[in-house]
């Protein structure tokens, strides 16, 4: 899901870079409010690990490839805000070693890290807490990962084929391409999260900011309130 | 900061688990060289012209081949786990 440059509109990658930015920014500043020194080194690790799962692909019969996105992993683990800086500081990597353009920085750290883990946090917690009302808390979050991993990384391909359209050149067939090919490489993806979690939940489950007893809870944190019919009436 | 024992019973061994993966999947050819997701429906399916990359990358001065790429993903590897501690250290809640 890497955009190289030159495909995309200059507009649309200046705006882009302007908005991940916004959201970068403010990632930090919840870091800077939330996250413990503590769980520092952890968070290292678990950088490095996307960073080597987005470095090798797995095949997608007949003819494509897929790799490891990770935003689900890191949201369900640490929280969106520290899963939004994990995934910039591995696309800029990945973008120094020429996977993903400099100048689509912006475009790639919105699909893949702001867009993707907002969206897996929202999506992810909703599920674990009713599925944690039959299951087991383990259980439910690595159910709760794989529904999450695979819904996000459909949703991600097809946001990247609505911003294509931006580009005369790529029509409908693209945006039904892109979100058909990820629709199979999203299988992977649900696999690899849940196999990863799974030895994330036996090595170091205090990590894990959806489980109980977390080092992490307090990172994860969304200050974003539920609209509800009392906020309303007191608005 | 967390301590030592964490970092030996946690931190080195999943950083030793990442390279002999990487290691395993790079030299035994277990990694796809297919075109990604991207790459093929557009490049391919949807018949885009692919657009010519002014920059090819830091490392590709190396060339290209098993080693080259083993090299280049435990550099990352081990960057982007310094980058991370360093960033993260320096924006954390200090206790």
């Amino acid at each position: 899901m890497h955009v190289p440059d030159g495909v995309l509109p200059l507009w649309l990658q200046i705006l882009m870079l302007i908005v991940s930015g916004a959201f970068l920014i403010f990632s930090l500043i919840m870091i800077n409010k939330k996250l413990d020194e503590r769980v520092v080194p952890y968070i290292g690790v678990l950088a490095a690990v996307i960073f080597a799962a987005q470095f090798v692909n797995f095949p997608v019969p007949p003819y494509s490839s897929g790799h490891l996105i990770g935003a689900t992993l890191l949201a369900m683990m640490v929280g969106p805000w520290v899963g939004i800086i994990i995934i910039a500081l591995v696309l800029f990597i990945q973008a120094l070693y020429g996977d993903g353009g400099l100048l689509m920085y912006g475009l790639n750290l919105f699909n893949m890290g702001v867009f993707s883990c907002l969206f897996a946090w929202t999506l992810g917690v909703l599920i674990f807490k009713t599925a944690r009302k039959k299951l087991s808390e383990k259980s439910a979050l690595l159910l709760s990962a794989a529904i999450t991993s695979y819904i996000v990384t459909v949703a991600a391909a097809f946001v990247l084929g609505l911003e294509l359209m931006t580009e005369p050149a790529f029509g409908f067939t693209a945006l039904v391409a892109i979100t058909s090919i990820h629709s199979i490489i999203a299988i992977g993806e649900a696999i690899l999260t849940v196999v990863i979690l799974e030895y994330f939940v036996r090595a170091k489950p205090t990590l894990i900011a959806l489980l109980k007893g977390s080092k992490t809870r307090d990172a994860a944190d969304v200050p974003i309130k539920p609209l509800s019919i009392d906020s309303v009436q007191e608005g | 900061m967390m301590r030592r024992e964490d970092i030996v019973k946690f931190v080195v061994p999943t950083i030793v688990i990442i390279v002999v993966i990487l290691s395993i999947v790079i030299l035994g050819g277990l990694a796809s060289s297919n075109p990604d997701g991207f790459e093929w429906a557009f490049f391919e399916f949807a018949n885009v012209s692919e657009p010519e990359s002014g920059f090819e990358g830091m490392w590709a001065f190396l060339g290209e081949g098993p080693m080259v790429e083993l090299f280049t993903g435990v550099i990352g590897v081990l960057l982007v786990f310094v980058l991370g501690l360093i960033l993260f250290k320096a924006t954390a809640r200090k206790e």
